[in-house]
């Protein structure tokens, strides 16, 4: 929260029939003040003058649009409201550091009586700001090297770099990012990655090498993004134990596909939200703008939250999916569906559901999956008010199934096979969270409907993450 | 008892071959070269002198699904085995072997013949190959690239073209002109019509792991289709090379059918001239 700073008035001649204050009574103390006050909220202002002051490569052109709304300020509260508005807007284009609004009277020779100015004084980011980290993992390390130039060519542009250079693998990634001037919403990126998976579940190493661009725009209270991406895939074994289902898939191949996403998101926090729901409708078609593979794949993941009696909050999710490859090509195992895990089916082991062939899991192409939560405070609310407040108690109960449709059957028999075998668990745990970005869950599961194949993890199980059943 | 005993390791080891057996190289209409297709056919003729019957299948991608990226390799029950080397090796610990009849001095000949081919012969057909300008842009690079598309297959191509060529300026392969290679290839081919003389195989009666590799990529040389013939030349001014070739495709491929073996690709020219 910044500071607003505003002026008195000096003493004006009065006007109005709801001010009943002669001139002489704004010497007087306490009655004063109280007078003073009902001056503020009823007087009639107009904002004549609106300067940023500290500006040095942006643009003034991007930044009229968000201050003026100040213009249209009506009595002081007004201007007070407006001008914390117009502050927070220029704070979340990310080129300032720190934005402070001054109030004061007009000044000038073209000054009206009741004229306010408001001064935006601003401090603007470092041309570039580097990071450098090491992290050292399972049996590996890696440098770490970050880039970031907040404000390139003054119009709030950005350009992130971040190389990692590791013992095992290295990857990069080079992002540049414009927002619309006066529409921030609206906004294009272009990104250049490469990045190394490896995914021990499925014995699989995956390489991505790619290119993508995306258009995100607002309609109404809804936010969609538009993104072509072009990928080389470079797919191999992990081990030489890997299954021959998995080592069939290995190999190079080009995918270019297009890409719509929807979302609507009333909730009030994306990490342990009270209340609010979201819904993400995406949808991917890959080989109509060349490359090797081509499908349709749509998945959606909708999530409802209520706060109950007692401080606690009731949640419940359905995530779900279908890939449908076009042509007569199988589909590859890096564009299908996984299950399991502590971040969606608890009690199962990470993405150890559903088709696998000598134990390497081989993902599915439809899936669905729910979950029903019950968030309470810790039992006797240690630490309340502090760090307490991180710390949340979950009930929960998930249900889910992974499954390879028929295409050629029609949509009823669809919907029973995915209604046959469903896994679903149940269970008790604490959830910690990571400022608003992640959240960690220790809990204990009972896995049900675990069929052959299945690899579960019943007891006690431990997940990190972002995104969660 | 020592006989038992042998007798009963030879039952242990000697797992059925299964039916299922596959081997996996590259498409062979549009996307084999003349050296996977070499080596390629050594293996598959080796397995046939064996009696061990195969299913050959071709996949865009079975460099990649090779352990050690090398084609072509088999796929036996559980095992994945890649080049004509360890393939042997598997063979024989099924209990299954050509060179047992062999004495230790045979055998080390039989081994430093296989080595002259696999240095000279293999090597030459893989400068030929790509380190030719014109082969490399007529027919390898092409070829190689064909199961993928743009941009990719450039990429993949120009990749594969680099990573043979720096292994040639590794064996120092790489100041060598075609001529000398034609030349290399030349005294690759009269050593072993030397060895061979008029014997029917390299160790007279009976065809050994030697004579499946030597039939592998002289078949192949002879037909297969390139920029020019002087490779196929030089093969062919050694009549015994020659009617060798012949006689094993004779034996051991024309009874099964013709066209799965010499047949219908546009790279190679089909039947023995």
């Amino acid at each position: 929260m910044g500071t607003v700073h505003a002026r008195s008035l000096d003493p004006l001649p009065m006007q109005g029939p709801e001010l009943g204050v002669q001139a002489d009574d704004m010497d007087l103390g306490e009655p004063e003040h109280e007078e003073k006050q009902e001056v503020l909220e009823n007087k009639d202002v107009v904002v004549q003058h609106v300067h940023i002051d500290g500006l040095g490569r942006t643009k003034e052109d991007i930044l009229t649009y968000e201050i003026a709304d100040v213009f249209r300020a009506k009595s002081l509260i007004d201007v007070m409201k407006k001008s914390h508005e117009a502050r927070q807007r220029l704070l979340r284009m990310g080129i300032f550091r720190h934005v402070e609004v001054v109030i004061d009277t007009a000044e000038g020779a073209n000054a009206l009586p009741n004229g306010l100015d408001v001064t935006f004084e601003v401090k603007e980011l470092r041309r570039m700001t580097g990071s450098y980290n090491t992290m050292v993992g399972n049996n590996e390390g890696s440098m770490v090297l970050g880039l970031k130039l907040p404000n390139v060519f003054g119009r709030a542009e950005k350009l992130t770099f971040q190389f990692s250079y590791g013992t095992k693998e290295t990857s990069y990634g080079l992002s540049f990012f414009k927002p619309q001037p006066g529409h921030f919403e609206r906004n294009f990126s272009i990104n250049l990655y490469k990045v190394t998976g490896q995914f021990p579940w499925s014995s699989l190493r995956e390489t991505d090498r790619g290119v993508s661009t995306e258009f995100s725009f607002p309609i109404w209270r809804t936010n969609h993004t538009l993104k072509w991406e072009g990928v080389w895939r470079e797919l191999g074994c992990l081990a030489r134990t890997a299954s021959f289902a998995v080592r069939e898939e290995s190999g190079q191949s080009l995918k270019s596909s297009l890409s719509h996403a929807m979302v609507i998101d009333t909730r009030n926090s994306t990490i342990l939200p009270r209340k609010g729901a979201l819904l993400k409708i995406n949808q991917e078609l890959a080989g109509y703008t060349g490359g090797d593979v081509s499908f349709l794949r749509e998945d959606f993941e909708i999530q409802l939250n209520k706060t109950l009696f007692w401080d606690s909050v009731l949640s419940t999710s359905l995530w779900g999916g279908m890939l449908l490859p076009l042509g007569d090509k199988p589909s590859c195992i890096a564009d299908r569906f996984y299950l399991g895990g502590p971040t969606s089916v608890r009690g199962f082991s990470m993405y150890s559901i559903g088709p696998q062939s000598e134990g390497d899991y081989l993902g599915g192409e439809a899936y669905w999956a729910g979950g029903l939560h019950l968030y309470t405070p810790l039992p006797f609310r240690p630490g309340r008010g502090g760090f307490g407040d991180l710390f949340r108690t979950h009930f929960f109960l998930n249900a889910g199934n992974l499954c390879n449709l028929n295409y050629g059957e029609g949509p009823r028999a669809h919907l029973s096979k995915l209604a046959e075998c469903i896994r679903w668990s149940y269970g008790a745990g604490i959830v910690l969270r990571l400022g608003n970005i992640a959240r960690l869950e220790l809990n204990y599961c009972i896995p049900m409907g675990v069929q052959s194949g299945d690899r579960i993890c019943d007891g006690v199980q431990f997940g990190a993450g972002i995104r969660f059943l | 008892f020592i006989l038992k005993a042998e007798a009963a390791i030879m039952v242990r080891a000697a797992e059925p071959w299964p039916e299922k057996a596959t081997l996996y190289q590259p498409l062979k209409e549009d996307q084999i070269l003349l050296s996977d297709s070499a080596s390629s056919l050594a293996v598959q003729t080796f397995l046939r002198m064996c009696g061990l019957p195969v299913q050959v299948s071709c996949c865009a991608n079975a460099e990649y699904m090779s352990p050690s990226g090398k084609v072509p390799f088999i796929h036996v029950g559980n095992q994945v085995v890649s080049e004509l080397g360890p393939i042997v090796q598997f063979i024989k610990a099924k209990g299954h072997s050509l060179s047992d009849g062999l004495d230790d001095v045979q055998r080390a000949e039989m081994k430093a013949y296989m080595e002259l081919v696999n240095n000279m012969l293999l090597t030459a057909e893989l400068y030929i190959q790509w380190c030719d300008d014109y082969t490399a842009t007529e027919i390898s690079r092409p070829r190689y690239s064909s199961p993928y598309s743009w941009p990719l297959n450039h990429i993949l191509a120009y990749q594969k073209q680099w990573e043979v060529r720096r292994k040639m300026n590794a064996i120092g392969w790489s100041g060598k002109n075609l001529e000398q290679v034609y030349e290399d290839v030349s005294q690759c081919c009269q050593a072993l019509s030397q060895r061979l003389g008029t014997q029917p195989y390299f160790f007279n009666k009976q065809p050994t792991e030697l004579d499946a590799l030597v039939f592998g990529h002289l078949f192949t040389i002879l037909t297969t289709q390139l920029t020019n013939d002087e490779l196929a030349e030089k093969v062919k001014s050694y009549t015994n090379l020659l009617s060798f070739c012949h006689r094993i495709e004779q034996t051991y491929f024309k009874e099964h059918d013709r066209e799965s073996q010499s047949g219908s690709s546009r790279h190679s020219k089909g039947s023995l001239p």
